[in-house]
């Protein structure tokens, strides 16, 4: 799972009020090259919420991105810094954790499995 | 808001009975949850039982279609490839085709199916889609290419979604394509968030049509689009509470060997999508586009290639492609549909 997924998933627990981000538990991250594509980075830069990759990133042993998103987004050596930590950290063990509730989605081989139990429903 | 129909040519003309959340045997499933619960206030320990039973065979069905998915894709992979839909024909098309015939047949159908909806069009303003019942991830790599979109793909088999994964990563689409184990029912997305919500043929899974509509309808962002392609059973006349016994009859077998839970009609999602107030409802029966599919996958199965696989993947494989005459039988005696419905969110 790379962050670009994980700055989308929410808790859909019913009644959780505070669904997003879920917190990562690491067991096991790889990193995989990935092409970098400025354009898209810049693109992206708008839908991301910060301080959910900025998080997610450290959970994952990354702690090179900034705390803010600079002004200036065209600083190649920023853009570099969030195409590694946006696209290039795959957590392939561990887990997704609620920080409402507690409860721990499970990531293996890389997939995250937000499948429900029967009361969470 | 009003739900316009499209004008006509490949319409179907829906029979313009009262809507009636009780007709088809799925919503029926709704509503025999509504009555258990009511039933709670006069009597206790059967209606819980009632009820529990009700919610554990939904996780029964789940872990199911997960096992049967699990089971089957590498097998339907091998031979066909990474489509796991019905292809797309000329009507009477008896054309005997190769196995290229059938893949190109395959991604027709994913664009006659954007162009249905009237996707095409709009290509700029698809930045984020959701493939619902993904499979391993065929149509998503394929929409994610042609319109540079994200895309998510879900599905409820763990050995699909790693998968997809691995043909993403393969293919270079890793940064705009990912897929992740969740329920169509209840999936971990906010709100409003993609502009196109992409369901083909998973429908057919899904146990509670009303609540699957829903959700879909909860992700999708006002003026996104959503397309529905599933397996339907013909729509109900004037009058008709129900298919007939003989047609029930065959459905149920299909049914269990695909775990598919029940059949609805296309005009059920219609209703379901016209009470949310999705707008630019249109339908279409594509029955005929895609009757040369069952008799290629038959074929397919009864290659030396084929029944070795089948032999290798296990029971579940087995069954399907024993399964599979019957649906022909279905398309051939008007039982079994094959839908699109598609609309859109209003802004």
């Amino acid at each position: 799972m790379r962050l670009i997924v994980h700055n989308m998933l929410t808790c859909n627990i019913k009644g959780v009020v505070n669904k997003f981000p879920l917190r990562i538990e690491a067991e096991k991250v790889i990193k995989k090259d990935v092409d970098f594509n400025p354009d898209f980075l810049r693109h992206m830069l708008a839908k991301i919420e910060w301080k959910a990759l900025v998080d997610g990133a450290r959970s994952m042993g990354y702690t090179e991105l900034p705390d803010h998103a600079p002004a200036l987004e065209s600083d190649e050596p920023f853009l570099k810094k969030f195409h590694h930590a946006l696209l290039e950290l795959n957590l392939e063990e561990g887990s997704l954790v609620c920080q409402e509730t507690g409860r721990k989605f499970p990531v293996e081989k890389g997939v995250p499995n937000m499948l429900l139990h029967e009361d969470e429903v | 808001m009003k739900a316009t129909l499209a004008p006509p040519s490949s319409l179907i003309s829906l029979p313009r009975h009262k809507v009636s959340s009780l007709r088809s045997p799925s919503l029926l499933l709704q509503s025999q949850r509504l009555s258990s619960a009511l039933m709670t206030t006069t009597a206790t320990r059967g209606s819980v039982a009632v009820t529990a039973a009700a919610t554990s065979s939904a996780e029964a069905l789940r872990e199911g279609i997960a096992e049967f998915y699990n089971e089957t894709s590498g097998l339907w992979e091998e031979i066909w490839g990474d489509h796991m839909h019905h292809g797309f024909y000329d009507p009477d098309s008896s054309v005997q085709l190769s196995d290229s015939g059938h893949r190109e047949a395959q991604i027709r159908m994913i664009e006659e199916s954007l162009r249905f909806a009237g996707v095409t069009e709009e290509e700029k303003k698809i930045k984020r889609v959701v493939d619902v019942g993904c499979g391993i991830g065929g149509s998503s790599r394929y929409i994610a290419s042609k319109f540079g979109a994200e895309c998510i793909g879900i599905t409820l088999s763990p050995v699909q979604a790693k998968r997809a994964n691995d043909l993403a990563a393969a293919q270079s689409l890793s940064h705009k394509v990912s897929f992740q184990v969740a329920d169509a029912l209840d999936q971990p997305f906010e709100d409003g968030i993609f502009d196109l919500v992409w369901s083909m043929e998973s429908g057919e899974h899904m146990p509670d049509k009303a609540k699957f509509v829903k959700e879909l309808v909860r992700v999708t962002a006002p003026g996104g689009r959503i397309i529905i392609v599933t397996w339907c059973h013909r729509n109900l006349s004037q009058g008709e509470e129900a298919l007939q016994p003989w047609e029930q009859n065959l459905l149920d077998r299909i049914c269990k060997t695909f775990y598919l839970p029940a059949w609805c009609s296309t005009s059920d999602y219609v209703e379901l999508l016209q009470s949310l107030s999705l707008q630019d409802i249109k339908c279409a029966d594509w029955s005929e586009n895609v009757a040369p599919f069952w008799p290629a996958v038959i074929r397919t199965a009864l290659t030396w290639k084929g029944l070795v696989s089948l032999l290798r993947s296990g029971m579940k494989s087995i069954k399907g492609a024993l399964t599979m005459p019957l649906m022909i039988e279905g398309y051939k005696k008007g039982v079994i549909k094959f839908g699109i419905i598609a609309c859109q969110k209003p802004l």
